[in-house]
């Protein structure tokens, strides 16, 4: 592609991220019912793009699963048996409809039995990093493990019943340490946010645009 | 008085004190912008996470083993997502200049599609667009938290990583991918936002970034003075926030509700 066709193709593409973001941010601030309008219209866009991508996802998981099958990869077994599920649920999905009781009752009992599975799990990863994470090597992990303790005593009423007054340290540190610096992180997490879009406006955020210099 | 009133009716009850500070956010960066082009120098003070990212990359080129971008379960409706789509940009780019394979899974398809377009630019960028494959780097196992989790382990024990950046926004997903990454030896850089997920990023990962050092990542990544100017703004903005809540909170404790009324709270 040539430097011109690049540089044109970066400098549309800015444009419609501008244009598309201020006509989102008016609709969330101006009363006009034309303003709305657009911003209800802007957002059908990016529904109906988003759903396009769907497609994108799709080919890449059969692309990739796909050689891996024809190539006898490691896995490719389980790779075959993700594919043969998406072709089963596409069919079923569009012949009886995502609310039908047969097509909910089929999701859900896969789907919730093995989000709970991993849930189960959770705790053996939880486990093995609380481990690590609170092994006393110095004064400051001892402090952090001190403060855990406390925590963990807040949510254990029998060791509660031994030390009644665990609880009030361990408010006091949700209320005051903990609540200061959470809305410290979210309100300069919240301007940096505004900063990020404003640099991606000006192209000098180079990870989402990266073709060309800001303007 | 009637111009006040129209004004007024314009815009949302509760919003115009956001607008205006939105206005003013643009008009400081705008400064600063300014500011830089005309020669203005700007230094940052060392972030040790983003510095940990040359570690990573160079780790990677002493084992031969890949690189894996995770950034979050949400789309490209997040800055944070933006943040950690900057973080693979750069990442990618020096990995693939020294042959190093760089992977991206994400659980969202609109971050499919973004991601894409940055592997194959940036394969352009340093000369080697025929190694571009749609589907080679960029992996989607799932739009649910949990799918997106469980693939992204799996990927993790398959290709055992020499480096793990984990930019973005997180839940109680990152307990599953972040404990794998650390099971195969990989070096962590995590970085979130979310309160409630910035726990167990500290605990997990080797480097943290919190709040808004992970949207500092690209000026300091990239040494780009004007997107280091920008931050200058965004220093001189927590200043005024500080200052109008040290006042907010003087007027509130003699009686007066000015500042509270006018934020719109």
């Amino acid at each position: 592609m040539s430097t011109t066709l690049a540089y044109i193709r970066a400098y549309i593409g800015r444009i419609v991220v501008v244009v598309c973001c201020l006509g989102i941010l008016a609709g969330y601030y101006f009363t006009s019912p034309t303003v709305g309008g657009v911003s209800d219209e802007l957002y059908t866009w990016n529904m109906c793009i988003s759903s396009f991508t769907l497609f994108v996802g799709l080919i890449t998981i059969f692309s990739r699963y796909g050689r891996s099958i024809i190539n006898r990869d490691t896995n490719w077994p389980f790779h075959l048996y993700c594919l043969v599920l998406i072709i089963i649920w596409i069919p079923f999905g569009f012949h009886y409809g995502i609310y039908a009781d047969l097509y909910q009752t089929a999701y859900l009992s896969t789907k919730i039995t093995l989000h709970i599975a991993i849930l189960g799990l959770l705790i053996f990863f939880m486990t093995s990093a609380l481990y690590r994470t609170f092994r006393i090597r110095s004064l400051r992990t001892a402090v952090l493990t001190f403060l855990a303790v406390v925590m963990i005593f807040l949510n254990a009423p029998y060791l509660r019943s031994y030390f009644p007054t665990a609880g009030d340290i361990a408010y006091w540190l949700l209320n005051n340490p903990q609540m200061s610096g959470a809305r410290a992180m979210v309100l300069c997490g919240g301007i940096g946010g505004i900063i990020l879009g404003i640099r991606i406006l000006l192209g000098h955020e180079k990870g989402a645009l990266r073709v060309t210099g800001g303007m | 008085m009637l111009a006040v009133n129209y004004v007024t009716e314009m815009i949302y009850q509760g919003r115009a004190f956001q607008l205006s500070f939105l206005i003013l956010v643009g008009i400081l960066t705008y400064i600063s912008y300014y500011i830089t082009k005309r020669g203005k120098e700007w230094t940052i003070r060392p972030i040790e996470a983003l510095d940990a990212i040359d570690e990573g990359v160079g780790r990677a080129a002493e084992t031969g083993r890949p690189i894996l971008v995770l950034p979050g379960i949400s789309g490209l409706g997040s800055a944070q997502t933006l943040a950690g789509l900057t973080v693979f940009g750069e990442i990618a780019q020096r990995a693939v200049e020294i042959g190093i394979t760089p992977y991206l899974i994400t659980s969202s398809t609109d971050v499919v599609t973004a991601s894409e377009a940055i592997i194959r630019q940036t394969l352009e960028a340093v000369g080697k667009p025929e190694l571009y494959q749609p589907g080679r780097y960029i992996k989607w196992y799932g739009s649910g938290q949990f799918v997106y989790a469980v693939g992204a382990a799996g990927h993790i024990m398959q290709e055992k990583p020499a480096f793990v950046s984990a930019i973005g926004y997180f839940l109680a997903d990152v307990i599953v991918t972040m404990e794998t990454a650390t099971r195969v030896g990989s070096l962590i850089v995590g970085g979130t936002t979310d309160q409630s997920a910035t726990p167990l990023m500290a605990m997990l990962s080797d480097y943290l970034l919190i709040g808004e050092e992970m949207y500092a990542a690209s000026a300091v990544l990239t040494k780009d003075n004007v997107a280091a100017g920008t931050l200058a703004a965004e220093d001189l903005i927590k200043v005024i926030l500080l200052i109008l809540m040290v006042v907010g909170c003087l007027a509130w404790a003699v009686g007066s509700r000015y500042i509270y009324n006018l934020m719109g709270v």
